[in-house]
């Protein structure tokens, strides 16, 4: 059951990264919370499984009998399962907030912190943006799929 | 013993609270600068006890080590918390003339409060777990201030800084899940002991490794450190500053940490890795930085760059690398976070911080200038300046082990951090403005004029100090390197035993 | 170019400008008063810096440093006597004293300094004062071009100084110079001498300005005059021949030394005293003749012998006292026409009679016509020349020769030519200087003459004891005016010769070499601007590859470096131990079933385009993870995970109901690459997993947790007790994250706009800092 769990969890990571991985930040986000939810079974995992044997003690005893299931791990995933829910909240209104301000969720075309100054493809020219980065046309920018696929914004409306 | 550990986390967090109850009256800016001050003078209390001691430890709740959780304060930890204490007086002072009602309304000071403590708690914890939470407590600190305000520079920055710091604190979780499945252990500590009782040397090392990525995203070392240059330009000044004074300092403190405590099994391989990590990300940033047009990114590249000198010293593990890695680590903080205020007062009084719209600061506001030059003929590491002795003691200890492209490396990206240095002042100090505003001190209103210059005039003395009188400093980085390579003082202050 | 600011009414530069001359002054005396003593015995005092580095402040006080420090301190006195009244008005003119006071500072401290690191400290703060000088006239770009030049130039060769200064210390086991010199011989026999030597080179001939690294000094010269006079001539300049004649007893008398010396040195010489001829710009033209002399100077130190070290010390002297003199009298030339062009000038002597004489002096002696200090020197010059042996000897006389009979000519063109014949037309109407600007030239050109006519006394107390210290062992230093008919005069009478037909052909030379210049391709001030311009191509690009300011690219290289860094540490170190061991324990269906369910969750939220499939998926794995718990005796946590999961896909849908739909995709060629950087991710993470697994388990926190639980912290449910005793800290920590998250959202959305931004939200900053404007 380990071995498999331990596959499970390797197909958990590669989902999880593939959707980090695209430029949409929606997809980022689930990504995030796969890679969350791995990250959980890892330490789960790593303080071994036991079947059936919650860690209680039962009434009257002192500590409890037989063997049971390792305690730490589990206090571990919860402390981690609520502070992963804190960030994923706050990452959720930071997307949301930023869809609101920048009108994307298209990760390419958020390029006002680190503008490229070739005549801006993004439909949000930004006075404030400081100017005077190197002249630079972003080799990683693939131009046909920018121009036809639609923005986010676009496709709400 | 135990309070004098926990002050220095409980202080802020008590200030955040009350900060952020009063938020909406000027009662809470004051208190934010109260509780720095308070917060100043525990962790001075802190250091005068380890400087007694050595190292102290307390055990939380009275569970002894390994089973509870412990703070420890060794000499690296106490002087990062006081390091820590000073740069967030700063901040916070200086914050009084840049911060607007609008920002503090909104928890301005409760938020900057909650990442000093939880800045300080990575500092003292002894426990792997531990360092996590304060890990996420300082990011959700981080992330809600630097979207404060909320700009589309600054959402869109923060988008970067938010998503890749989350992808290193998972890849930390999950490296102390694994760690403990080796181990059964989560104290720092206790680890150092029973990691030389892994059979599997090999399975140890690729989880140090594990550790060395996700440390090394947080310290933004070469090639994780994208978020940084992303973001660091795009907060309010005040933010700016405490974020590159302290953010990756925590990421270079928990390798420092991990790789001399936990990780020091593979050095052959672990620290060769690291080495050229190191020396990967200080040419790299230098040259970031002198692509760069605007003055508050080519600081925050500049940070980059920097970070690589302090993990070179640790990647040589040499007392003498060592010394120059804590040296790198006090000095950097106070230079850097220094140079962010000058960039912010430039900013407010020359209109920008973009350097094709600056000029005239030379002659108009001369008292900019000179505390300009201060800190950043520091980082550039210009005797008798902070900057000179611990660029000196790094590259004397590279020199020492023969390694002469490794020094040979710092050489030149000490000359190219001098360009860059230059490349401000020969934009924004010595010519004229292009607009023809006179950006005069005396512009600003006088109360403004303290709060903005007196955590720029503090932090420049501290740098003349340190640069003119660095022998205590010296010492007291030997000190802290000789327990950081022999941590038989550490080990047994924790767990109460002889190991 | 002095007349065209705002002038403040101050009488010699106010107190600032007292100071600066007293200060000097006093320094001065008290050097001359330490002569009779030092020439005798060499001192080391000093104190404690930073011992625990092994650096000290120690001073070491010999025939050189003193030499050196009467030169700082005496030209600085007429210097900054000469500024007072040349810049007094000045707005900045308090700046540049402080300045000019760091800088003297600066080079004492690196002429005094017993201790190679505080020596190299030192070194830097001329640099950075240098900098700090020449850019002066900050609102023009050449100023700004030429210091910059100069500090990238010379803190280049800076660095690589204290590089070399590192090893050194390190071979020779400590960095008081007292404790280097005297193990010369074990220096040279080391086999790391040759690096040391060139790693010393590249410090010393940056600063001194040495082909091919001279271009900085003329550019240099848009720093005000007397800055020209006392730091590109007189001092700061001689700071790399000053490094070479000190460290001459570690590192002198190889091979290897007479030739890099006296090659870069001869060279040097040669190539500036033609460029000095090429000049029309009188500064320029002494500008040229100091290269020269640092050439010469290089040159002897080189050459080694105790008549070569002589020769250089007293040329040391003698360059020192004519080239400020000179430097100093075209500034109030300057001041008071308007212009410093060979062609312009003309006829002086009537209208600036003092100011001639200085001239006169200094030149005389530049020339090298006795009955000058000059003359010696000269003399003492071919001596030590003609006394080298082989090769040498022709190499160092010829080079010696050609120098000479240069400044012969230069002579003529900056102190006899301006000043003789009809009064020409100038910008200025030509008038006398006042006199603190005219004391300066005339004390420095008197004291030409009379050491020139005592030479006794040059010997006795400067050139003896230098010499001395250079050369590391006593011998008399006999200095004279006239040596009888020999060799050495023969060729002195050659040079005037030579010189006196060449002065009568100047201006002709002059054209020929400009045509020369500009037809020739090496320039090496261009091929700097190449450099730089390099550089920063260099930087923007390979800035542009790394930070492309798209999120992908990070977030794609930082799981790639993850994969390969750990991936290739766990095959490196061998991570999987003995292997994969499969025991095929019984695996219940459900098992089974829920692990089925969390995979497919996971591919499903992978690859559908719909959003709300998405969020559905998402639900289903953190159902399946919550089974996992539930069935391995987890079930507080798989409580726990179920809200937490249920809070999140209502968040998410709620959220995602405002949000665009998915297919906002990469292209297909990223596709299959961030598939690869996933698969390796995700088959990593397995093989990692399983090693863990197949190690031998500690419990035994667990095992305490367990004994402890009930009866010390009164808790049966042990998770529980770990939450709220064991690792409170923890729970804490947790506590304040989520209250974080919730102010931070709120604060976040607050403010949140409808569906068009509203200018509040354009610049925060600046919107701030209105705010606070209005506020306060």
């Amino acid at each position: 059951m380990e071995l498999l769990l331990a596959l499970t969890i390797g197909v958990l990571m590669a989902s999880s990264v593939y959707l980090m991985l695209d430029r949409n930040v929606i997809r980022f986000l689930f990504g995030l919370i796969l890679l969350s939810n791995a990250a959980n079974l890892v330490i789960f995992l790593s303080g071994r499984l036991t079947a059936g044997a919650p860690p209680l003690i039962d009434e009257g005893a002192y500590a409890p009998t037989g063997v049971v299931a390792n305690a730490l791990p589990q206090a571990l995933v919860l402390t981690a399962i609520v502070i992963g829910f804190g960030l994923l909240a706050f990452t959720l209104a930071l997307v949301y907030r930023t869809y609101r301000s920048l009108g994307t969720v298209n990760s390419d075309e958020m390029r006002l912190a680190e503008p490229v100054s070739a005549p801006r493809t993004t439909p949000h020219p930004d006075p404030t943006a400081a100017p005077g980065t190197p002249p630079a046309s972003d080799p990683t920018l693939d131009k046909t799929d920018a121009t036809t696929t639609p923005t986010g914004g676009e496709a709400r409306a | 013993m135990s309070w004098i550990l926990v002050n220095p986390i409980l202080i802020p967090l008590v200030t955040a609270v009350l900060a952020y109850l009063f938020r909406t009256s000027p009662a809470g800016r004051w208190i934010s600068v109260a509780g720095t001050v308070v917060l100043l003078f525990a962790s001075l209390i802190l250091m005068g006890e380890v400087l007694e001691h050595g190292v102290i430890a307390g055990q939380m709740s009275n569970w002894q080590a390994p089973f509870g959780i412990t703070l420890v304060a060794d000499y690296l930890g106490g002087v990062m918390v006081v390091i820590t204490a000073i740069t967030a007086m700063a901040t916070v002072i200086y914050t009084l003339a840049e911060i607007p009602e609008r920002l503090e309304r909104l928890g301005f000071h409760a938020l900057l409060q909650v990442l000093v403590a939880a800045v300080c708690g990575a500092f003292l914890t002894g426990d792997l777990f531990n360092l996590y939470v304060w890990f996420e407590v300082m990011l959700i600190s981080s992330f809600g201030l630097l979207v404060l305000g909320g700009s589309k520079e600054q959402l869109d920055g923060g988008i970067k800084y938010v998503t890749l710091n989350l992808v290193s604190t998972i890849m930390f979780l999950s490296g102390i899940g694994l760690l403990y499945g080796i181990t059964g252990t989560l104290n720092m500590a206790d680890l150092h002991l029973a990691v030389r009782e892994v059979e599997n040397a090999g399975l140890l090392t690729t989880i140090a490794v594990m550790f060395m990525v996700a440390f090394g995203v947080k310290a933004a070392l070469f090639p994780l450190f994208f978020w940084l240059p992303a973001s660091y330009h795009t907060p309010p000044v005040a933010v700016s500053a405490i974020f590159a004074g302290l953010l990756t300092k925590v990421g270079v403190y928990a390798l420092i940490r991990s790789f001399t405590l936990i990780f020091d099994q593979d050095v052959t391989f672990t620290h060769t890795i690291l080495l050229w990590l190191a020396v990967a990300t200080m040419v790299t940033g230098v040259l970031g930085a002198a692509a760069m047009n605007d003055f508050r990114r080519i600081l925050s590249f500049h940070i980059i760059s920097q970070i690589g000198y302090m993990v070179l010293g640790l990647a040589l593990f040499t007392p003498l690398g060592l010394v120059g890695a804590v040296f790198y680590l006090v000095h950097h903080i106070i230079v850097k976070a220094n140079l962010f205020f000058v960039a912010g007062v430039a900013k407010r009084i020359g209109g920008s911080t973009d350097l094709s719209r600056l000029g005239g600061l030379y002659a108009h506001a001369p008292l900019l200038a000179f505390l300009f030059l201060i800190p950043a003929f520091s980082l550039a590491g210009f005797p008798p300046l902070s900057g000179f002795w611990a660029k000196y003691v790094v590259v004397k200890a590279a020199l020492d082990l023969e390694m002469w492209f490794v020094a040979g490396a710092s050489l030149a990206v000490g000359l190219l951090t001098i360009y860059s240095m230059t490349k401000i002042w020969g934009a924004a100090f010595w010519p004229k403005h292009p607009d023809g505003i006179k950006p005069r001190l005396g512009d600003l209103p006088a109360g403004e004029r303290v709060a903005l210059m007196a955590p720029i005039v503090g932090l420049a003395v501290l740098t003349c100090i340190i640069g003119l009188f660095p022998e205590p400093f010296v010492q007291f980085a030997e000190t802290s390197a000789e327990q950081l390579l022999d941590p038989t003082a550490y080990v047994t202050t924790v767990l109460g035993v002889q190991p | 170019m002095a007349d065209d600011y705002p002038k403040v009414d101050r009488v010699m530069g106010g107190a600032s400008g007292w100071f600066s001359i007293a200060l000097p002054a006093v320094l001065f005396l008290y050097f001359l008063g330490l002569v009779p003593q030092i020439a005798e015995t060499p001192q080391v005092r000093g104190i404690e810096w930073v011992p625990s580095l092994g650096i000290g402040l120690s001073v070491l006080l010999d025939g050189l440093s003193l030499t050196f420090a009467l030169l700082i301190t005496g030209i600085g006195t007429a210097v900054t006597l000469y500024s007072a009244r040349y810049l007094g008005q000045h707005p900045d003119y308090p700046r540049f004293v402080a300045y000019l006071m760091l800088f003297m500072v600066g080079m004492l401290g690196l002429v005094l300094a017993g201790n190679l690191i505080s020596l190299f400290v030192f070194w830097e703060v001329t640099t950075i004062a240098s900098y700090l000088l020449i850019g002066f006239n900050a609102d023009s770009a050449k100023s700004r071009r030429s210091a910059l030049q100069a500090l990238l130039v010379t803190g280049t060769g800076g660095l690589i100084l204290l590089a070399g200064m590192i090893v050194l210390g390190t071979v020779a086991g400590s960095f008081e110079l007292v404790e280097i010199l005297s193990q010369g011989e074990m220096l040279r026999d080391h086999p790391w001498y040759l690096a040391i030597l060139l790693l010393f080179l590249a410090g010393a001939f940056t600063k001194s300005a040495q082909v091919p690294f001279h271009f900085w000094l003329p550019n240099a010269m848009a720093a005000p005059t007397p800055v020209s006079a006392y730091l590109h001539s007189a001092t700061m300049v001689k700071a790399g021949v000053f490094l070479l004649a000190r460290m001459n007893p570690a590192l002198g008398g190889t091979e290897a030394w007479f030739w890099m010396l006296t090659l870069f040195g001869g060279v040097t010489a040669v190539f500036a005293s033609v460029m000095s001829l090429r000049q029309t710009d009188i500064k320029q033209v002494l500008a040229y003749t100091t290269l020269m002399a640092l050439g010469t100077l290089t040159m002897f130190i080189g050459a080694g012998t105790h008549y070569a070290i002589m020769a250089a010390m007293l040329f040391l002297v003698v360059h020192s006292l004519y080239k400020a003199a000179l430097f100093l009298m075209i500034g109030i030339v300057d001041h008071a026409t308007g212009t410093r062009e060979t062609g312009v000038l003309g006829g002086l002597a009537k209208a600036m009679p003092l100011t001639g004489l200085a001239a006169a002096l200094a030149a005389v002696s530049m020339a090298g016509i006795p009955p000058m200090v000059g003359f010696i020197g000269k003399e003492f010059m071919y001596k030590a020349g003609l006394g080298l042996g082989g090769f040498g000897a022709i190499w160092v006389t010829v080079m010696i020769f050609a120098a000479s009979v240069m400044m012969f000519v230069v002579a003529g063109i900056v102190a006899w030519k301006p000043f003789r014949g009809e009064l020409r037309q100038t910008p200025h109407a030509a008038h006398e200087g006042p006199w603190p600007m005219l004391a300066g030239p005339l004390v420095l050109g008197a004291l030409s003459l009379i050491f020139g006519l005592f030479p006794g006394i040059l010997a006795h107390y400067f050139v003896g004891p230098a010499t001395h210290a250079v050369f590391g062992e006593v011998r008399e230093v006999h200095l004279y005016l006239w040596g009888g008919i020999n060799m050495a005069l023969v060729l002195s009478l050659l040079t005037f010769l030579a010189g006196w037909l060449m002065y009568r052909r100047h201006e002709a030379i002059r054209d020929r070499l400009t045509r020369i210049e500009e037809g020739s391709r090496v320039n090496f001030d261009a091929g700097w601007d190449r450099v730089l311009d390099g550089l920063k191509a260099l930087a923007a690009w390979q800035t542009r590859l790394i930070q492309t300011g798209n999120l992908q690219t990070y977030m794609a290289v930082i799981f790639a470096s993850f994969t390969i860094l750990v991936g290739a540490t766990f095959l490196l170190r061998g991570g999987m131990g003995s292997g994969i061991n499969y025991q095929a324990d019984g695996i219940h269906p459900i098992q089974w079933t829920v692990l089925a369910l969390i995979a497919m969750g996971a591919i499903l939220a992978t690859i559908t385009s719909s959003r709300m499939t998405a969020v559905a998926a998402l639900g289903v794995v953190g159902i399946g993870v919550a089974l996992i718990f539930i069935m391995f005796s987890a079930p507080d946590v798989a409580i726990t995970q179920l809200l937490v999961e249920v809070l999140v896909v209502v968040l998410v849908a709620l959220v995602m109901l405002r949000l665009p739909h998915l297919p906002v995709r990469s292209a297909s060629g990223f596709r299959a690459g961030h598939a690869a950087i996933a698969a390796a991710f995700g088959i990593l993470s397995t093989l990692v997993m399983i090693a863990v697994l197949q190690t031998p388990f500690d419990r035994r926190l667990t095992d305490f947790f367990e004994i402890a639980s009930w009866p010390e912290a009164h808790g049966r449910n042990i998770v529980n007790v770990i939450l709220v005793d064991f690792r409170a800290t923890d729970t804490f920590g947790e506590i304040v994250v989520v209250v974080i998250a919730a102010v931070g959202a709120y604060a976040l959305l607050r403010g949140a706009p409808g569906a068009r931004p509203t200018p509040e939200d354009e610049e925060p900053a600046q919107v701030a800092a209105a705010d606070k404007g209005e506020k306060v």
